[in-house]
């Protein structure tokens, strides 16, 4: 929850939100979004906080957004989040891994009257590990609404179960609008794993909040100190590291190590300080909780980074963020995060990496760093979740003018696309989904599901009762021009 | 002053709502299903005699068609003396509290009052039911150990289950009313 504390305090009655409003009057349209995924606050992660900021920004641009996920415990029914997101938590049986058990129809006559009473134009579904998403994909399909899929994760090919999730991907998607995935790697990925048109896949980055990670100069030891934020995995490079450190130390008295995350190349590090007797100057913390890395990057002087595959080095943009001198390995899409004045790219080598840190030690001592506050200043233009809503509208805007496919043609790409025998199956069961829907419709017509009152877009009751008083005044005005 | 509207109920069936304003501080709202009708009733009772019938044939034992008469009329006496409610009335008055009154079809009767200085407010709220998301109305009580809690959550018109139109019409007369009550605080 440290996410939304912090996203209330940044977009929350600051007046810079303001000028934002009249424009989104003359952006031509409007959409209702519904963002579905099984994983959703209280539970924490990546994917939630993404979803999350990316519904707070469109809602800042005008649009309704609902969300929809599972009951979590207690947590059951409709909420209301900050500037009235509304959240569905559905009492569906969670299965696995905080993922709902799947048999692609029990969901339909909740999902149907919900997209109905919110009279929902686009689905967007989040991660390909939520049995939820793809539910609701199918679900929209059948009922003739607009999809989007973002991907979040990376996968393998080899082994029995990435074999078989990306068959189930395939046939997920093989019929979805568009595709969003957060990296060029992770697009290249999804694109070979779910045997896709690259041409309806976009790449939208995840981005960072600055305000969390903000530079704080007094925090800084007065030695030069080296922070190193990763999990201790062959991945992440830890044996460089464990090569890097020694030769280090011998050449540079006054230079410490921060060392923070957890994994099974830990040993290796604290090897490295028992022989060599580093004790003093490199530390150890251990596993870091995600609200803690601010705190810790701040210490530091330098970022290192020695991964050796990365689709989207979150961690270099964070600590850059914090104002630090980032110095990493060449690897993966790293090359496109941080422009070269704000980084030090290396060869994988321990050699390579050592003259890179040699490199920013010496601008260090010399002072010709730029300083903290200078960093943070260009670096948070670059990932703000403004941004990235403002990307992910372009493709709402995209998709709300193309066709969705209906039923005969909808089968026949199932059939062609996905092999002959899970193609029959899937276009099989999609053809009781209809029936199913048919069933629904005639039991329940839309003519007698109410529709919702609507808490944000652009009838959005929630910003009319906006507590503070001139606000409230400039929307009555723009609701009327409306 | 009385007036008659007509609205349906979530499954889209007819209800009646009869509105009368004994004065501006005291109003009464009755919610009216149709009657149990002849159609599904013999609908019902045709079911249970054919099956019991069919059952009968294959093991003839005529004790399965007289269980079915006693199933059937039990039943039925029971639906209409615990189940079916024809009607519910909620009865606002300012000054003393609100009343809630379910009338079953066997002419059965209850009750629930609740003293005005319990009433916090009374709002539309939200909520999933079965495989449907619907709008209710409901009464929050006040919490007698904490000043801005709520206790309890009352919900209305439970059996009738009203669309949204008609819970819109009930809230703002209640509204109007607690309103009311508000403006004048001293004379309570």
């Amino acid at each position: 929850m440290a996410y939304q504390g912090g996203g209330g305090h940044d977009h929350g009655p600051s007046p810079a939100l303001y000028p934002v409003s009249p424009e989104s009057l003359f952006t031509c349209r409007t959409h209702n979004i519904c963002m579905v995924s099984d994983f959703f606050y209280p539970n924490m992660g990546g994917v939630e906080s993404h979803i999350y900021q990316l519904s707070q920004c469109l809602i800042e641009r005008g649009h309704k957004v609902i969300i929809v996920t599972h009951a979590y415990g207690n947590r059951k029914g409709i909420r209301y989040l900050t500037k009235g997101l509304k959240v569905y938590y559905l009492p569906l049986k969670v299965m696995y891994n905080q993922s709902t058990a799947t048999t692609l129809f029990h969901s339909l006559p909740l999902l149907r009257y919900i997209f109905v009473r919110e009279r929902v134009t686009i689905i967007h579904s989040h991660s390909s590990f939520s049995a939820m998403a793809h539910d609701a994909l199918f679900h929209a399909k059948t009922m003739g609404l607009r999809t989007v899929f973002t991907d979040h994760s990376l996968f393998g090919f080899a082994d029995v179960s990435s074999v078989l999730t990306n068959k189930l991907l395939t046939v997920s998607l093989c019929d979805t609008n568009h595709i969003i995935c957060v990296s060029y790697t992770s697009k290249e990925n999804t694109v070979l794993r779910a045997a896709l048109n690259p041409e309806i896949v976009s790449v939208i980055p995840n981005a960072v909040d600055p305000t969390d990670f903000t530079p704080d100069p007094f925090r800084r030891h007065g030695s030069m100190t080296i922070v190193i934020v990763s999990r201790l995995v062959y991945r992440k490079g830890t044996d460089l590291l464990s090569g890097i450190i020694p030769k280090l130390c011998r050449k540079y008295q006054d230079l410490n190590f921060i060392i923070g995350g957890e994994g099974p190349k830990r040993i290796i590090l604290e090897e490295v300080r028992e022989r060599y007797q580093l004790h003093d100057r490199v530390r150890l913390l251990g596993a870091l909780e995600h609200k803690d890395v601010r705190n810790v990057l701040v210490q530091g002087h330098i970022f290192l980074n020695t991964s050796l595959t990365e689709a989207f080095c979150m961690a270099i943009v964070e600590a850059a963020s914090c104002g630090l001198q980032v110095v990493s390995t060449r690897v993966g899409g790293i090359p496109e995060v941080l422009p070269e004045n704000l980084i030090i790219l290396c060869e994988p080598s321990v050699k390579s990496l050592c003259e890179g840190l040699e490199k920013a030690i010496s601008q260090l001592k010399s002072g010709t760093l730029p300083a903290p506050e200078k960093i943070h200043n260009i670096v948070k233009t670059f990932y703000t979740w403004r941004n990235v809503a403002e990307r992910t509208e372009k493709v709402y805007n995209r998709v709300a003018g193309e066709t969705v496919l209906p039923m005969d043609k909808r089968l026949e790409r199932l059939m062609s696309h996905c092999g002959p025998v899970t193609g029959c199956i899937f276009a099989l069961l999609a053809v009781f989904n209809f029936l199913f829907l048919t069933f629904l419709r005639w039991m329940i017509p839309d003519s007698i599901i109410d529709v919702a009152v609507d808490a944000t877009g652009p009838k959005g009751a929630w910003t009319n009762q906006y507590p503070y008083g001139r606000k409230r005044g400039g929307d009555n005005e723009t609701s009327k021009t409306r | 002053m009385e007036d008659e509207l007509s609205f349906s109920d979530i499954y889209g069936g007819r209800l009646a709502l009869q509105r009368r304003y004994y004065s501006p501080s005291c109003r009464e709202f009755c919610l009216s299903c149709p009657r149990l009708s002849l159609r599904s009733l013999t609908a019902v009772t045709c079911t249970v005699w054919l099956a019991a019938y069919g059952l009968f044939t294959l093991c003839e034992n005529s004790m399965i068609l007289s269980a079915a008469i006693f199933i059937t009329l039990l039943g039925l006496l029971g639906y209409l003396h615990f189940v079916k409610i024809d009607q519910e009335t909620l009865l606002i008055i300012d000054s003393l509290g609100i009343q809630m009154t379910s009338s079953y079809a066997s002419g059965k009767e209850s009750t629930t009052f609740i003293e005005m200085g319990k009433v916090k407010d009374v709002i539309i709220n939200e909520a999933i039911y079965m495989q449907k998301v619907i709008y209710y109305l409901c009464i929050l009580l006040n919490d007698p150990v904490e000043p801005h809690g709520i206790s309890q959550v009352v919900p209305v018109f439970q059996s009738a289950k009203p669309r949204l139109d008609c819970l819109i019409e009930v809230y703002r007369s209640c509204q109007e009313i607690l309103a009311h009550r508000k403006a004048t605080p001293t004379s309570s």
